[in-house]
């Protein structure tokens, strides 16, 4: 552990304060993004600083790159001084108890993403946008790649001493089209930059970005001549990569204990999921099992511990369709009484670890894909993030995906554009009757959750098998 | 706090920078940020936080090869490093045929701060007295349970290029947010107030809590209604939701080049109402924000949408050397940014009504305070979804009959633009939050907004 911690540990110790601790994290990324030919940006990042987190009468965080003693000690001073303002609006906040761990962690991977030359990322990147150049509606092919590694190290007033040694990898590529008369996009694996995993560079070329190329640009082109979504109620299936967005903002968020003790009321909302309803409400069918899992292999939430020094870990959060679980901090795990879950995550140093969802995964059911849509008679199946929103309870939902099918008498039978569905959080999943199992699971990564004052972006993995939902209204609005 | 000697620290970093550069232009950004933020929730102070950071930017380039590289070190070895790294990825990358140069505009040190030195040093003690006073204040009017957060921040932006553009300029802003839950216990009564300025002095906070213990205390027991078309009063807050999702849609060259934009094939014919001005300016009295953009270009007032018409967009230098004959407008990001130009700084003109007016001619309505988690449908229709949140009522025959359950809008922007009944006479600077983007708006009246669902709450 560096001398700049310890000495930091041992000035919180000095002061006295009830508790504290230190984090430390230097990060370096690299961005390729490639456009229609050219590469738009290429980016090296590095950043690295500590935060000081306090409690004691009142809580204070401080943050400062300054890496001298003096900058520690200066910023210390800081924490102390809004620790003691914050303490004449507040209470003395209890933690619960945890195992206090000295240990270091590492991201299993085989690949260093760093390690891989620029040169052979742009060929690559190059020949995947060629593969794209497939028509002439197509104004825009883009494909991208990203790598992070983060060293982080952890020490606490109650002896933890913890380093951890953390890389995410990811990428994927799109095309948006045109015809003068209307505008589609297309992505793979996934929308919004694609998909990541705490993997090395060997999770990027899984993908396979070569073989996908021109059929993503193909089925792009396609949706321009596609025909509407249809209106009215439906068998829904969701494949994975939409999936991921449903079960992320219907029962990542509102799982957030935080959120649910209201001190998150004034940004991103509370939940519908208050704790007089744990164990009590009905989430969704007997067959949604879904869980927050830091030790997922690969997943974009997988890690040692968390930021307040808590072991990763696997927890319930709805069993056989009941409600019974949250992601608690410490610190709201002491309110309720329950265990911490391991959900405690900063964005960067510079940010006070808040509830952040790890690997929130739906567990796999006994259908197979194939089977759910031999088994519709009337449904579409969605594929692809597009747009989305939910009130800030996280009951009423609006999602839209980048390409649907129509489902006819257990067939895949036309492609469909603007599909749009909607819904009630505990309604819609108590219409889920079918999901995929193992062999169809997949993990995926969702690298911008955001969250907090001020805003913080986590990186974060879902994992799910295609499922279907009964008698969902589809198509929402004028077109 | 900005100190006043950062712009010789930094000027002296960069000349180091540039002396030790091979690239044929390079470009050399520095920030500094220092926050402090204080969030309330259940009438406690829970969160309390001060950030300090820095940032080098360096793009180098090579011909028509580009690389870029970011440090929080500012330490002379750090900065040579960062710039090892941009020149090492400019050496191995491609040509990018539509890059044209790093801009060359001179005179930026003439342009002033938005400084406020009460706002850049106000402390924690202070910033606890107030959400005290708050909180007493609430407890008075019998709401037991306030939310929200109050924030200061001073920046710095120095931007300097091998053309000999340089430029130092620093701001600050101050933001208080409450949110009131009125009725915990079932749920109901929420009720919100913000006020947003470069001088905390001008913040005043117990009339923001007023207003969110007000309006939660007026939502209590709200009703549903049926989805469907109604009259529509935006409050200035939630015509600045609006603004900002027709800004991300739809104001920038980026997104008309690539064919995305609501304004495509449209510039020049009338799209919105006549009564419509939207505009870019950081000039502003009210407006807080640098007066270059990010790789050193003044900033220049754009007319966006000009008595309806689908006039302008903003600029990058990037986006500018696509296009035959056109500048920068001076609204660039941070370089490089698969994003393009932004318009931070944008206004909407005020009309002749008071939001009191408004209502008392609404025959029925749905008044709306603020929406909550918008998102694009369908960006070139310039479709738009999302949520009403604290505090949306019935109007009938010019009052407000009883609070509503929060209700879902799917609304072609562009048709509720066009749908303009009328605009307020006040208006009101936001910060957007996530970003250093400010916004002005009035309050809006539409005709015809379509709702398309309804919440239980």
């Amino acid at each position: 552990m560096r001398d700049l911690v310890v000495f930091g540990i041992e000035r919180l110790e000095k002061e006295n304060v009830a508790y504290g601790d230190v984090r430390l994290c230097e990060r370096k990324s690299e961005v390729i993004n490639v456009k229609n030919g050219a590469v738009e940006a290429i980016k090296s990042s590095e950043s690295r600083g500590y935060g000081i987190r306090i409690f004691d009468e009142g809580m204070g965080f401080a943050s400062s790159a300054d890496m001298s003693k003096k900058g520690m000690k200066e910023t210390i001073k800081r924490a102390l001084k809004i620790a003691k303002a914050s303490s004449k609006v507040s209470v003395k906040v209890d933690l619960e108890e945890i195992d206090i761990h000295e240990d270091k962690y590492t991201t299993p991977y085989k690949i260093d993403p760093f390690e891989v030359g620029l040169e052979e990322k742009l060929d690559y990147l190059m020949d995947v946008d060629e593969r794209m150049d497939i028509d002439e509606r197509i104004k825009v092919r883009q494909c991208n790649f990203k790598a992070w590694k983060t060293f982080k190290e952890f020490a606490s007033t109650e002896g933890a001493r913890i380093e951890q040694d953390l890389i995410m990898t990811g990428g994927g590529l799109g095309v948006n089209v045109s015809d003068g008369k209307d505008t589609q996009k297309r992505s793979y694996p996934n929308s919004f930059g694609g998909d990541y995993n705490s993997k090395g560079f060997e999770f990027f070329k899984s993908f396979d970005l070569i073989e996908y190329a021109e059929k993503t640009a193909k089925e792009g082109v396609d949706l321009l001549d596609a025909k509407q979504c249809p209106k009215g109620k439906k068998d829904l299936i969701l494949d994975t990569n939409q999936l991921i967005l449903q079960v992320h903002e219907s029962c990542g968020h509102p799982t957030e204990l935080d959120r649910a003790l209201g001190t998150e009321a004034s940004y991103a909302g509370t939940s519908f999921l208050t704790p007089d309803k744990l164990g009590e409400l009905r989430y969704g069918s007997d067959i949604v099992n879904i869980v927050s899992d830091a030790t997922a292999e690969g997943g974009l939430g997988t890690f040692g511990y968390d930021d307040e020094g808590v072991k990763a870990k696997k927890v319930d959060l709805v069993k056989d369709g009941m409600f019974v679980g949250y992601q608690a901090s410490r610190e709201g795990a002491a309110k309720i009484g329950v265990e911490p879950s391991g959900n405690m995550r900063a964005d960067g140093w510079q940010n006070l670890p808040l509830v952040r969802m790890t690997n929130i995964n739906l567990e796999p059911g006994d259908w197979s894909r194939d089977e759910i849509i031999e088994e519709t008679q009337d449904g579409i199946l969605l594929n692809g993030i597009k747009s989305w929103s939910i009130d800030d309870k996280r009951l009423n939902f609006q999602f839209g995906t980048e390409v649907g099918y129509i489902v006819e008498n257990g067939e895949v039978t036309e492609l469909i554009k603007n599909p749009t569905y909607t819904g009630i959080t505990p309604e819609f999943w108590s219409n889920c009757d079918a999901i995929a199992g193992e062999e169809d699971w997949k993990l995926h990564g969702v690298p911008n959750c955001g969250k907090g004052e001020p805003p913080q972006t986590m990186q974060v993995g879902h994992g799910c098998a295609p499922a279907r939902f009964v008698d969902i209204r589809v198509g929402v609005g004028k077109w | 706090m900005v100190g006043k000697n950062y712009e010789e620290r930094f000027e002296g970093l960069a000349d180091k920078i540039f002396k030790n550069a091979k690239a044929d232009e390079l470009e050399v950004r520095i920030s500094h940020n220092d926050s402090a933020l204080t969030r309330y929730a259940n009438s406690k102070i829970h969160q309390n936080i001060a950030r300090n950071n820095f940032n080098l930017a360096i793009r180098a380039v090579f011909g028509k090869k580009i690389g870029s590289a970011t440090t929080n070190a500012l330490d002379e070895d750090a900065a040579l490093n960062c710039l090892t790294r941009a020149e090492n990825i400019a050496r191995n990358q491609r040509k990018d045929p539509d890059f044209k140069s790093l801009p060359d505009v001179k005179g930026l040190k003439d342009k002033k701060d938005i400084y406020i030195d009460k706002t850049a040093d106000h402390s924690p003690d202070q910033k606890a007295e107030k959400v005290k006073e708050i909180i007493e204040m609430a407890n008075e009017k019998g709401v037991d349970r306030v939310y929200g957060a109050f924030k200061t921040e001073s920046s710095g932006l120095f931007v300097a290029n091998s053309h000999g553009v340089e430029g130092f300029s620093r701001l600050t802003s101050s933001n208080i947010t409450t949110c009131a839950i009125a009725d915990w216990d079932n749920d109901q009564g929420f009720g919100w107030g913000e006020m947003c300025s470069a001088d905390v002095s001008d913040i005043d906070h117990l009339h923001v809590a007023k207003t969110a213990v007000e309006k939660g205390l007026n939502n209590l027991d709200p009703k549903k209604i049926k989805p469907g078309e109604y009259d529509v009063i935006l409050e200035p807050l939630a015509a600045k939701d609006i603004l900002i999702y027709l800004d991300m849609m739809g104001f920038s060259a980026k997104s008309v080049q690539e064919e995305r934009s609501f304004m495509n094939g449209k510039f020049g014919d009338k799209i919105m109402d006549e009564r419509i001005n939207i505009y870019d300016d950081v000039s502003d009295a009210d407006m807080i924000g640098f007066p270059f953009d990010y790789e050193g270009v003044p900033k220049q007032r754009v007319d966006i949408i000009k008595e309806g018409v689908a006039n302008k967009v903003v600029y990058d230098s990037y986006t500018a050397g696509r296009e035959k004959d056109k500048e920068s407008t001076g609204h660039a990001l941070a370089m490089p940014n698969p994003m393009g130009p932004l318009a931070m700084n944008l206004l909407m003109d005020t009309g002749d009504y008071p939001l009191e007016d408004m209502i008392q001619e609404t025959e029925k309505g749905i008044l709306v305070t603020r929406f909550n988690y918008c998102n694009p449908v369908h960006p070139v229709k310039g479709i738009l979804t999302g949520l009403t949140r604290d505090g949306t009522w019935l109007v009938e025959n010019g009052e407000l009959k009883h609070p509503l359950k929060n209700l879902r809008f799917t609304q072609n922007l562009i048709d509720a633009f066009n749908n303009i009944e009328s605009i307020g006479k006040e208006r009101k600077l936001y910060s957007m939050g996530y970003w250093p983007a400010y916004f002005v708006s009035p309050a809006l009246k539409i005709s015809d907004f379509r709702f398309t669902g309804t919440t239980e709450f």
